[in-house]
């Protein structure tokens, strides 16, 4: 009994006289900072570009290599100002063939033969674009073997020829 | 009275796991973003099915315009300054035109043989530049390069 009193007695009598240390709880607003985060946050999120750019291998044979190539084994594709691919191997006169197609024909082209060298002639006033899809297309169906030459003034003759006798 | 008083809860939501996340994520793309450098021309890439990705450091560009303008740019700094000049060293390309563009070209190799040769062409730009291009680069003795390409999206 005796204890409890002095117990209980020591509590109550000293609070009365000393302040008992209250435990503060830390209470911050998070808010604020939570704003900006998310704030930063979509902002990286939206500016953020992970991909980089593909890029497209073209290895040139050197302009003074002079290749022995059979006629019938040079698959000649002219690309004319308007966007328009004319093809044919050697000497014979030139086709039109269509963009979509061409994917197919060149497949079937080098499977037939596998020693075929490519040679697209481009003239300077067509696209870029139609340039890059070209070598995609080659590269698309293997055709690794290919060298560019500009459209020259006969080539643009031969195919006006072709365009003026078929209808 | 008799009446039971209801109690209204307080929904206190502990948040702490949202703000973690919301962090680590935030940190994650502070770190990984690099800005895009600015460039002089803006260039509209045309698409292909090239699987190589653009090599993030010894590159050489050389950028054309839809409208024939040339540029050439090296992601060094300090090659930059050596190019064309200290004045220039902060520009990411400078506008050159077609007869300095293989001496010029074949400065950076010898400074930098690793460099490597990116062509960058507008896709609304015409085949002439590009050959006039690939033309310069062969007087240089640089026969492999690369376009930089788009990843086209149909399938």
């Amino acid at each position: 009994m005796g204890a409890v009193d002095l117990g209980g007695g020591r509590q109550h009598g000293k609070k009365g006289k000393r302040k008992k240390k209250r435990r503060v709880g830390v209470k911050l607003d998070m808010t604020p900072l939570v704003d900006v985060a998310f704030l930063l946050l979509t902002f990286f999120m939206l500016t953020t570009t992970f991909g980089l750019p593909q890029v497209m291998e073209i290895n040139l044979p050197p302009s003074e290599s002079k290749g022995e190539i059979t006629e019938a084994s040079l698959l000649l594709l002219r690309v004319t100002e308007q966007g328009s691919i004319y093809w044919n191997f050697g000497t014979d006169s030139p086709r039109p063939i269509a963009w979509e197609e061409l994917k197919g024909f060149l497949t079937e082209r080098s499977n037939a033969n596998p020693t075929m060298i490519t040679l697209i002639k481009m003239d300077r006033k067509s696209k870029y674009a139609s340039m890059v899809r070209m070598i995609d297309e080659l590269n698309l169906t293997n055709v690794t073997r290919f060298s560019i030459a500009p459209l020259l003034d006969q080539d643009k003759k031969i195919i006006e020829e072709v365009v003026a006798t078929t209808p | 009275m008799g009446r039971i008083k209801k109690k209204r809860v307080g929904v206190s939501l502990d948040m702490t796991p949202l703000v973690d996340v919301a962090f680590l994520l935030l940190t994650f793309f502070m770190l990984t973003t690099k800005f895009k450098p600015l460039e002089e021309v803006e260039i509209n890439l045309p698409s292909s099915h090239a699987k190589y990705k653009l090599p993030e450091s010894d590159v050489m560009t050389i950028t054309f315009s839809p409208d024939g303008k040339i540029f050439l740019g090296v992601d060094s700094q300090q090659l930059r300054a050596q190019l064309f000049g200290e004045q220039n060293k902060l520009k990411q390309s400078i506008p050159v035109t077609l007869e300095e563009l293989p001496s010029l070209a074949q400065e950076a190799r010898s400074v930098n043989p690793k460099l490597r040769t990116v062509i960058k062409g507008d896709k609304e730009s015409m085949y002439g530049p590009a050959e006039d291009v690939m033309n310069a680069l062969q007087k240089a003795n640089i026969a492999r390069f690369e376009l930089v390409t788009e990843l086209s999206r149909d399938e």
